[in-house]
């Protein structure tokens, strides 16, 4: 069962295609990382999915239904443009927030205490919003995305802007949330936390997916092409080496980088012949590595 | 719907509790009745003492002269405060009377001729750059030089200048009788005022109501823009029960200035003794239009509020749309003179107006065809369901962008999406 599907999903702004015949889905439980560089339509897609902007054309479906007003009940959303209303006390807020997903005052009178003791904010229950910390502000910001305890979180950038303690705050919640079975999908352009974090990912660039599947699919169909090696003495031929595209010296290890095609281990052979090999290990490509390969550099963004 | 009841009840919430609401709330109560305390004030008191006004006159004969004399004696007696000085000239020196104007040794030259003691002469009133502050004293030096000439007129005929007062007395009482058998009541002057005024206090409020209430509309959006709280929302709610529960929220916010408005005007005018009668119908009717005319200006502004970034880029949108509303109120002397007359019909079914003409309308003359009201309410209403369409094709894509102001052409086509 999957929490989301898209099916063909198109979305023009005038004459620039935002998103286009985008297919994807999003197994219920999982983590799910959406990548891609900055324009390439993540943010449009999660907005179609919470029916803010409506699809040219294709089909969205959550929980095996046609998304509804009622199945997005089931849903938390935190968008990249996110603020609060800063005239409102702070448990004010969640309360609203709360009641128009549907909460009742019973809910509420649990849950609202509940997470302002979880983000550590239960002090400040009857300060207004603008009083808050920016750390504080993010904090609540994402209380109130899930304080109706939805069974899909969806969040846009939610590591932008985030202090490296909330940034741990924040991927100790998610981990929590797959823990007890909720399916978590975020977009960011941040390889870090998705390699950390994320079950499945989608890249998708110019609207398009580009690669989608499992963090060891996607790298298996990306074979190793840099290999690290320590050779005892004099490691000059290497360099010459018909297998080799390019050398890093870094001390007294050297990064090569094979050339397309090249196995690694008819390297190691070669070397075993004409040297004493102290090290040899195959590097698996970074996250990084295969979204600067499948994109092109001038794209990439990581922080 | 129980959603937009939700986004309504904290639109009315939070509406209410700011100082700037508190403010306008009361601030136009104290400025109507400061505005009518004051005037009153100036009319019945003369202010401080003011300068001398001093008046040259040329008499050819000289009993009329002293008649004038002595009426300036007596505005003098009775008037201290603004005090006259008489100065003769003779004849034949008009000019030099003139050139004393224009050096500003006389406020007025008065030249009186030919034989005003019988029918002919006339008075000639020369004035030289007359100042402000001695216009309304000049003129009134006018009605002692007209007592002087008919006094003197009465002298040479023989008439009793008392019998002419008594034989011109014909004192008048406005009586309006009750629906009973007894119950009369003489009309006050400001009774006759506070019924003309009536429709156009009800007008006004409307007005005031509408356009004033509009303000918050304004700000809430631009707010909730400016600290991104929209896409926050309309994860939770859809574009449309968020406008829609913004605009009853408002309305409630309206309609409780309304009430507390109308109910202090009631009651002053209780309180000072002029007995406006207001028949229920005619607060019910004016609460049915205040209504639908505030929703359709309200949608207006969140559609025009949408589509902006800050206060300041709404209000060259907001002004071409307030003139529509100012349009009853230019018109008003018209419209009261003839408040079923033809300008008055046309205004009563173009919606932006239509509130603000009926309430007139039912307000100074209650025997309106029943059809007219409820055609003008069918035609409001309409008017108010296309406007809350188009507000909320805008409203659904201009609450996310943020930049450039969409242009018209790109609206249109917002018009035309599914």
């Amino acid at each position: 069962m999957y929490a989301i599907e898209l099916q063909d999903v198109r979305k023009s702004f005038g004459p620039v295609r935002a998103v286009d015949a985008l297919s994807i889905r999003v197994p219920q439980g999982a983590v799910y990382g959406f990548l891609g560089p900055n324009g390439a339509g993540k943010t449009t897609t999660l907005r179609m999915v919470m029916d803010i902007i409506r699809p040219d054309s294709g089909e969205i479906r959550m929980f095996n239904e046609p998304a509804s007003a009622t199945v997005r009940g089931r849903v938390g959303y935190m968008p990249e443009e996110r603020g609060l209303y800063r005239k409102m006390t702070v448990a004010s807020v969640l309360r609203y927030f709360g009641s128009l997903r549907g909460m009742t005052a019973d809910q509420l009178g649990q849950r609202v205490p509940a997470w302002l003791e979880r983000i550590d904010l239960a002090g400040h229950a009857t300060k207004k919003v603008e009083e808050l910390s920016r750390g504080m502000h993010q904090k609540l910001q994402f209380a109130v995305t899930v304080i109706h305890d939805p069974d899909l979180v969806i969040l846009d950038e939610p590591f932008s802007g985030l202090d490296p303690v909330n940034q741990d705050v924040l991927r100790d919640i998610i981990d929590a949330m797959r823990r007890e079975g909720r399916t978590v999908l975020f977009s960011t352009h941040g390889m870090h936390e998705a390699e950390q974090l994320c079950d499945f990912i989608v890249l998708i660039d110019k609207g398009k997916v580009v690669v989608d599947g499992t963090l060891d699919q996607i790298r298996a169909g990306h074979e190793a092409r840099t290999v690290s090696i320590e050779l005892e003495g004099d490691a000059g031929f290497v360099e010459r080496l018909p297998q080799i595209a390019a050398v890093r010296h870094d001390g007294r290890r050297i990064d090569v980088t094979l050339r397309e095609g090249a196995d690694p281990q008819d390297l190691l052979r070669t070397l075993v012949e004409r040297a004493r090999v102290r090290v040899f290990e195959i590097r698996q490509p970074s996250l990084h590595e295969i979204f600067v390969r499948l994109v092109g550099d001038n794209h990439a963004e990581d922080r | 719907m129980r959603k937009i009841v939700k986004v309504a009840r904290r639109e009315f919430l939070d509406t209410v509790k700011t100082r700037t609401f508190l403010l306008s709330l009361l601030l136009i109560p104290v400025l109507v009745v400061g505005i009518i305390f004051l005037s009153k004030k100036m009319v019945q008191s003369e202010g401080g003492p003011r300068p001398a006004i001093r008046i040259g006159v040329t008499s050819p004969s000289d009993e009329l002269f002293k008649r004038i004399a002595s009426a300036f004696e007596g505005h003098n007696k009775s008037h201290s405060q603004s005090p006259l000085v008489l100065q003769s000239l003779s004849v034949g020196s008009e000019e030099q009377g003139k050139e004393k104007l224009r050096r500003d040794t006389l406020d007025a030259y008065v030249v009186l001729e030919g034989d005003l003691e019988g029918k002919e002469g006339t008075v000639q009133f020369y004035t030289y750059k007359p100042k402000a502050s001695q216009i309304d004293a000049i003129w009134s030096v006018e009605r002692l030089f007209r007592d002087a000439v008919v006094n003197r007129r009465c002298e040479a005929r023989g008439i009793d200048r008392a019998m002419l007062a008594e034989i011109q007395s014909v004192p008048i009482r406005r009586v309006e009788l009750g629906d009973e058998q007894g119950r009369e009541k003489v009309q006050s002057e400001g009774q006759r005022v506070a019924r003309m005024m009536v429709p156009f206090a009800f007008m006004y409020l409307i007005f005031i109501g509408i356009v004033g209430m509009g303000q918050h509309m304004i700000s809430s959006i631009i707010e909730e823009k400016n600290s991104r709280i929209i896409e926050m929302l309309l994860s939770a709610v859809s574009p449309f029960e968020l406008m829609a529960g913004k605009i009853l929220g408002l309305a409630g916010v309206g309609l409780t200035v309304m009430i507390l408005w109308g109910a202090a005007a009631y009651g002053a005018a209780v309180w000072r003794g002029i007995n406006i009668d207001i028949g229920l119908d005619l607060v019910a009717y004016g609460l049915v239009y205040y209504v639908l005319g505030f929703v359709l200006f309200s949608a207006i502004l969140a559609g025009v509020g949408s589509v902006c970034n800050t206060i300041k880029e709404t209000q060259s949108l907001m002004m071409p749309i307030t003139l529509i509303f100012v349009v009853p109120l230019i018109a008003w002397p018209q419209l009261a003179r003839d408040p079923n007359g033809d300008l008055a019909r046309v205004l009563s079914y173009i919606p932006p107006t239509t509130p603000m003409l009926m309430v007139l309308r039912l307000a100074s003359s209650p025997d309106i065809w029943w059809g007219e009201i409820v055609l003008s309410i069918l035609v409001l209403v309409v008017g108010v369901f296309v406007t809350i369409w188009a507000a909320a094709k805008v409203f659904r894509t201009g609450i996310l962008l943020y930049g450039k102001r969409p242009g018209p052409r790109e609206i249109v086509r917002w018009l035309r999406e599914k």
